[in-house]
């Protein structure tokens, strides 16, 4: 009996009548959705690829069977071409990605910093409404610029710059330019947003205490807008990697990339298995190259601020 | 072409020792608003100056042209005796404490002290010899490896100060550095600014809207007004001998009556106002700024008021004799050290009163008393 009423004892708050605790709501309510997202938008899907991965084309009626496993799949995926083309790509994408910073980085700076600031919403409209424009539409945009009779090519023709029409299209070069200009936007964004939370003060401060404006860009600028940059680079490297739009549009034979390959296991070649194999690559690789940049780009500024960065402990000499 | 050689090197000579500041006829335009007009003033080397005034009177304008944030329209900026007016920021030999601080968040507190140092190329030895000594100077040594975000706004503000200071700028400019302290802190840090610049020799030019922080730790102090000096002085001829109705106002308060010169004699000068007579003891030496007749804004400071409940029965409806009026008290408040009291006169005209505490003034709410002070205590203005 004794042991029984003990805990009683020791705990005198009476817990809510049971008939009502189910009215309270749990605290993690709000995170339901998100949840519901991830679970139906990426997990199911992405487990379904990979559940397919490791499947087979059973007859050329079929797009896929799984009564069989394997990785037979990506030992196939994992092919010569596969990996010339994933070289391109990765090319077009790492070039890509750094002339989106470089065209991005003054571009930003000015609207955020030098602009009046009336006119900030009106230069940021105008970066966005081709944004918000089809993609489709806007890299079809280039195909007829670029053209050996386009507009492009006959202006440059008449003018003489050039002899014989424009060769740039269906080349790795238009789809080099075609992934530029559509991804631009999503580098100027977010660096714009770094940039314009920067406290011009702290420029001042810099140059006040002896910094040249060059100085002052690498030392303050670059330090404090750097979580912008690595958004930008994530938010144009990621999608580019992945893109066959552009290249389909743009790049022709010379010009493709590895999503199209993807693309046409699933829509030509009906083989979801070899398809699925080699989405799965692709994304590996993609965050396999984020992992190592983004690896690199925090050791590189761990070992700066380390022979930058002043420690006044008794021990170091004086 | 030699002769005005000499003459300006001349003039060099006398205003150029290392710390000096020589501003003249400088001018700075906003569009059509002018924030400085034709502004002169000459801070000596070591001088802690202050430029008070209202928002918008130019103050932080002027304190930003000689840090080489914005270059002034017109006129000339001398440092140490050397013209800057057309060089950056970080070609002067000057350094800020910015209103807000202006830390870099990203550097520790040893970092941001030291990065002055290495813009100059200061060698890694001495630099942290020079970054501790300057960290010890604002006891701030302890935190060396904190964020500024880890820091209190007192802490913050020492850092700053050490950032600028480590660098040995001949002149420290101040931008309203005490503005986001509360009051305790704020009177904390001013004795140690005070001290400190006594200590260092540096010539300080301190930017505030604050009376009190002005009058506490200057050499000088500038009341600015509408982009011009309005009167510049000690804080006690500033505050004793205000130039103008502005000027006595910014500076504490003021009991202000406007009225007319009735005539002026060997001992003064006599001023009627709707409510009563004043005598002022200022004669009809340029120290009157109008003739008899004209419209004059007499004005007397609280502490000169002396309130007497006792004598306010006995003289009533008597006229009353120069600098005297009846009035019934209408508040009464605690400064602390003294109290104030609020006096309304027959035209409902409002005298502020301070009287220590042991003079025991009345303090029964709606009792008659009689207000009066010395001639000495009026000074006119033209109104």
């Amino acid at each position: 009996m004794t042991t029984i009423e003990a805990p009683a004892a020791e705990v005198p708050i009476a817990p809510p009548p049971a008939s009502r605790r189910w009215l309270r709501v749990p605290r993690g309510i709000g995170a339901l959705p998100i949840g519901l997202w991830i679970l139906l938008f990426f997990i199911l899907p992405f487990g379904l690829v990979v559940w397919y991965s490791f499947g087979y084309k059973p007859d050329i009626y079929t797009t896929h069977d799984n009564d069989v496993l394997s990785f037979d799949r990506y030992v196939e995926a994992a092919s010569p071409a596969f990996f010339a083309i994933f070289g391109r790509t990765l090319n077009i994408s790492v070039i890509g990605t750094i002339l989106c910073l470089v065209i991005a980085f003054p571009m930003a700076y000015w609207m955020a910093v030098k602009l009046a600031a009336r006119w900030r919403g009106v230069v940021l409209a105008l970066v966005l409404i081709p944004y918000w424009t089809n993609f489709l539409v806007r890299t079809i945009g280039w195909q007829i610029s670029l053209s050996p009779d386009g507009f492009v090519s006959n202006v440059l023709q008449s003018a003489h710059i050039i002899d014989t029409p424009l060769k740039v299209l269906y080349t790795s070069g238009a789809v080099q330019l075609g992934v530029v200009y559509n991804y631009l936007p999503l580098m100027i964004l977010p660096l714009y947003v770094a940039l314009e939370r920067l406290d011009p003060r702290l420029l001042e401060a810099s140059r006040d205490l002896g910094g040249t404006a060059w100085s002052t860009f690498w030392r303050v600028t670059v330090p404090l807008t750097s979580p912008g940059v690595t958004a930008g680079l994530l938010l144009v490297f990621v999608p580019l990697m992945g893109d066959y739009i552009t290249p389909t549009v743009l790049g022709g034979a010379k010009g493709s990339m590895v999503g199209q390959m993807v693309a046409g296991q699933f829509q030509s070649a009906q083989n979801w298995a070899l398809g699925a194999a080699m989405a799965v690559l692709l994304m590996f690789a993609i965050f396999g190259t984020s992992a190592v940049v983004g690896g690199l780009l925090k050791l590189v500024g761990r070992i700066t601020t380390a022979a930058t960065s002043l420690t006044l402990s008794p021990k170091e000499p004086l | 072409m030699s002769v005005i050689d000499t003459g300006e090197s001349a003039t060099a000579a006398l205003a150029g020792a290392p710390g000096s500041v020589e501003l003249r006829s400088l001018t700075k335009r906003y569009g059509t608003a002018t924030a400085v007009s034709d502004l002169s003033l000459s801070v000596q080397a070591g001088e802690f100056l202050s430029l008070l005034g209202p928002s918008g009177c130019g103050k932080t304008t002027t304190l930003r042209m000689i840090g080489g944030f914005e270059f002034p329209d017109d006129g000339s900026i001398q440092i140490s005796g050397k013209h800057v007016e057309n060089l950056p920021p970080h070609k002067r030999p000057v350094n800020t404490v910015f209103q807000a601080y202006a830390l870099f968040p990203h550097l520790t507190v040893a970092d941001n002290v030291a990065y002055g140092l290495r813009r100059s190329g200061v060698a890694r030895s001495e630099m942290a010899d020079r970054v501790r000594r300057s960290l010890d100077m604002v006891r701030m040594t302890a935190f060396a490896d904190r964020k500024p975000a880890q820091l209190s706004g007192g802490q913050q503000q020492r850092v700053a100060l050490a950032r600028a200071l480590v660098n040995r700028p001949a002149v420290l400019l101040l931008d309203e550095p005490m503005s986001a302290l509360d009051r305790k802190l704020r009177e904390e840090m001013q004795v140690e600014l005070k001290l400190l610049q006594s200590e260092l020799g540096t010539t300080f030019i301190f930017v505030t809207h604050d009376q009190e922080e002005a009058l506490s730790m200057s050499d000088r102090v500038a009341v600015m007004k509408d982009g011009g000096i309005e009167q510049i002085g000690t804080a006690a001829q500033v505050y004793d001998a205000p130039e103008s109705a502005f000027v006595a106002g910014f500076i504490g308060r003021q009991n202000a009556f406007t009225g007319t010169i009735e005539g002026f004699d060997a001992t003064g000068t006599t001023v009627h106002t709707p409510d009563l007579t004043l005598r002022s003891s200022r004669q009809a030496r340029g120290e009157i700024p109008a003739a008899v007749g004209g419209a004059v804004t007499a004005s007397v400071r609280p502490e000169a008021v002396i309130v007497d409940a006792s004598a306010a029965a006995a003289t009533h409806g008597i006229s009353s004799p120069p600098n005297t009026v009846h009035g019934v008290l209408r508040g009464v408040s605690e400064l602390g050290h003294s109290l104030q009291l609020v006096i309304h006169t027959a035209s409902d005209a409002q005298i502020l009163a301070r009287l220590p505490r042991s003079a025991n003034p009345p303090t029964e709410l709606g009792s008659p008393v009689v207000c009066s002070w010395i001639a000495d205590a009026v000074r006119l203005f033209t109104s």
